[in-house]
């Protein structure tokens, strides 16, 4: 690519406008990407850093493939410029190691060649990672432009990682939002509502008692049972928040209280194997709650089941969920699907706490959802 | 008889007492606010019997019932709730509950509850009695409906609720016929004639809710 190239493709395509132009880091400046430069020859490595050093990254240089190797165990680099002719580890070998380790398996490599007998190998450099080859003495445009592309994609996942984890914290906290905003008004709805009504309907009953007039009478008769509905529907609404058992008496307890509540709802027999019920920790329990939950609705909605089998299991270290069922199974696709929000949900949850959820569905023989979170919250 | 009590609603121990007041025999000795308040309380006074809020500020539920229990042994306590029976209800009776009952339950039930926890009985309602008893009974299988399969059982159940039999087909994925001879076979095996006596069957086991 010739230089011009390389400028029309960067007006064609604005993400790879300057840095500083750039809305997302128009803040802050972005960080210098890494850039490793491998030659056992110090001339050549200091041709290529001269080269190079219009870019404004950082440079680092290694004159040997053990070097090269050290450096890239603690660095990530957006590209690595390797010689292949070196004594010791030569050139293939170094790029074999570097992409076998996990942090570097997907660093760029480019290869430089001293001479054309050596592009026979070009073969084996590609087998061991390499994604281009330049040969000695490199024309400094081409080297350039092509470094500058790896900088620039790197940068570009770099954001992408960086705006990812922003996401999910961001889902993390809106989880934990949405669960206090529940539990707070439940708890308001309950205990404020709840109480006025009860103290009302203890007038009207005081009222009632004191009455000998027929009509008078069947008059707070029907408020009372007025009151008594309201009750109930408060109720209701503050379960459906959050059920106060959850806090009460513990996830076990809870957990039993749903899967009953469940075939009373749905005429789906459920069968809950529970251990002794134990306090575990809140956070880890109202997790737990919400996938067990989230496993249900599914079951309810989609799976035309007649069974659900639900084991919770507690051991030191974690606390295991499995709920199968005997319906039409879920299909690769729905598991994998853009539509499968409930299931990315429970995916996101499960992991706020180092846990995890794996789902499979055979056709026609059901679905096995198992869940497991440790039982010490991640620092 | 001398009688604590606590509630952080000051409507409801207003009505408590209002209610106790109708008996000659009671007197409020104390009236706490919250859980550790009748913790201390309870160190402090004189008292016979206690009523207590299931759910308070600071320390309630069983938790206060079981220090409770631990430091006056003897002494009855009747727990009083917003929460309905078969969540708290036989915890609270195995924690050492001398009863439970509902904020919503009939006044006189209150004042019949204290007559039988004063006199070193144990109160338990008749909705309550029920849960306990189905928890008790040693075998589940007992029960008609356990004895129908797993589609039997949802067949019932969408015939309890009122479905029609093509809705069923269609919602269970079967041939109208073959929901037919299910439903056949489920009121045998119920020993019921009707699908009338198949719904109140469903009322009274509480499968449908």
């Amino acid at each position: 690519m010739s230089e011009a190239a390389a400028a029309a493709r960067s007006t064609a395509v604005p993400a790879s406008l300057p840095e500083n132009l750039s809305p997302e880091t128009a803040t802050e400046p972005a960080p210098q990407a890494k850039i490793l430069l491998v030659d056992d020859e110090p001339k050549s490595l200091f041709a290529l850093q001269e080269l190079l050093s219009g870019l404004g990254q950082n440079l680092m240089i290694a004159q040997s493939g053990e070097e090269a190797l050290r450096l890239a165990l603690k660095n990530d680099f957006a590209v690595i410029l390797l010689d292949v002719r070196m004594p010791g580890i030569d050139g293939f070998e170094t790029a074999r190691l570097i992409r076998s380790r996990e942090r570097s398996r997907l660093t760029p490599i480019i290869f430089l060649t001293a001479a054309a007998d050596e592009m026979s190998s070009m073969f084996r450099g590609y087998e061991v990672g390499a994604v281009d080859y330049l040969q000695k003495p490199v024309v400094p445009e081409i080297l350039k432009s092509k470094v500058a592309v790896f900088v620039e994609l790197h940068r570009k996942t770099e954001r992408l990682r960086e705006s990812e984890e922003k996401l999910r914290r961001l889902a993390a906290h809106l989880i934990s939002v949405r669960e206090e905003e529940r539990a707070h008004i439940a708890r308001e709805i309950h205990d404020e509502l709840g109480q006025v009504l009860t103290g009302l309907k203890m007038e009207v009953t005081w009222l009632a008692k004191r009455l000998r007039d027929k009509p008078l009478i069947e008059k707070t008769d029907s408020m009372c049972k007025l009151i008594d509905t309201t009750v109930q529907t408060v109720r209701k609404i503050a379960t459906g928040l959050r059920p106060e058992m959850l806090d009460d008496m513990g996830l076990i307890a809870a957990v039993g209280w749903q899967a009953k509540e469940f075939q009373k709802r749905t005429g789906i027999r459920c069968r809950a194997k529970l251990p002794p019920e134990v306090k575990l920790d809140i956070d880890i329990s109202t997790t737990m709650f919400r996938i067990f939950q989230e496993i249900l609705t599914n079951v309810a909605r989609h799976s035309r089941a007649t069974r659900v089998d639900i084991e919770l299991m507690l051991s030191a270290e974690r606390v295991g969920l499995e709920v199968v069922d005997n319906g039409v199974g879920i299909a690769d696709d729905d598991l994998n699907g853009k539509k499968s929000l409930g299931l990315l949900g429970m995916h996101e949850r499960a992991l706020l706490f180092g846990g995890d959820v794996k789902i499979t569905g055979t056709p026609g023989h059901g679905t096995r959802v198992s869940v497991s979170i440790p039982m010490k919250q991640k620092a | 008889m001398r009688i604590l009590i606590a509630d952080d609603h000051p409507i409801v121990r207003h009505g408590l007492k209002q209610m106790l007041a109708s008996d000659p025999a009671a007197t409020v000795v104390g009236e706490a606010t919250n859980g550790d308040e009748a913790l201390e309380m309870a160190r402090k006074l004189e008292w016979d019997m206690a009523i207590f809020d299931f759910s308070m500020p600071g320390r309630s539920g069983l938790d206060l019932l079981g220090d409770i229990k631990k430091e006056f042994p003897g002494k009855p306590v009747l727990i009083l709730s917003m929460h309905s029976e078969d969540v708290h209800g036989s915890r609270v009776l195995r924690a050492g509950g001398a009863g439970y009952i509902t904020k919503d339950s009939a006044p006189q039930e209150l004042t019949t509850a204290v007559r039988k926890v004063a006199n070193g009985g144990k109160y338990v309602s008749a909705s309550l009695a029920e849960i306990l008893a189905s928890e008790c009974s040693s075998d589940p299988q007992k029960a008609l409906h356990e004895k129908l399969s797993d589609r039997e059982y949802r067949v019932m159940w969408l015939l309890a609720t009122g479905k029609q039999i093509s809705e069923i087909a269609r919602e269970m994925g079967l041939s109208p016929s073959t929901v037919s001879t299910y439903r056949t076979r489920i009121l045998r095996k119920l020993g019921l004639a009707s699908n009338a006596a198949l719904v109140h069957y469903a009322v009274r086991h509480q499968l449908v809710g």
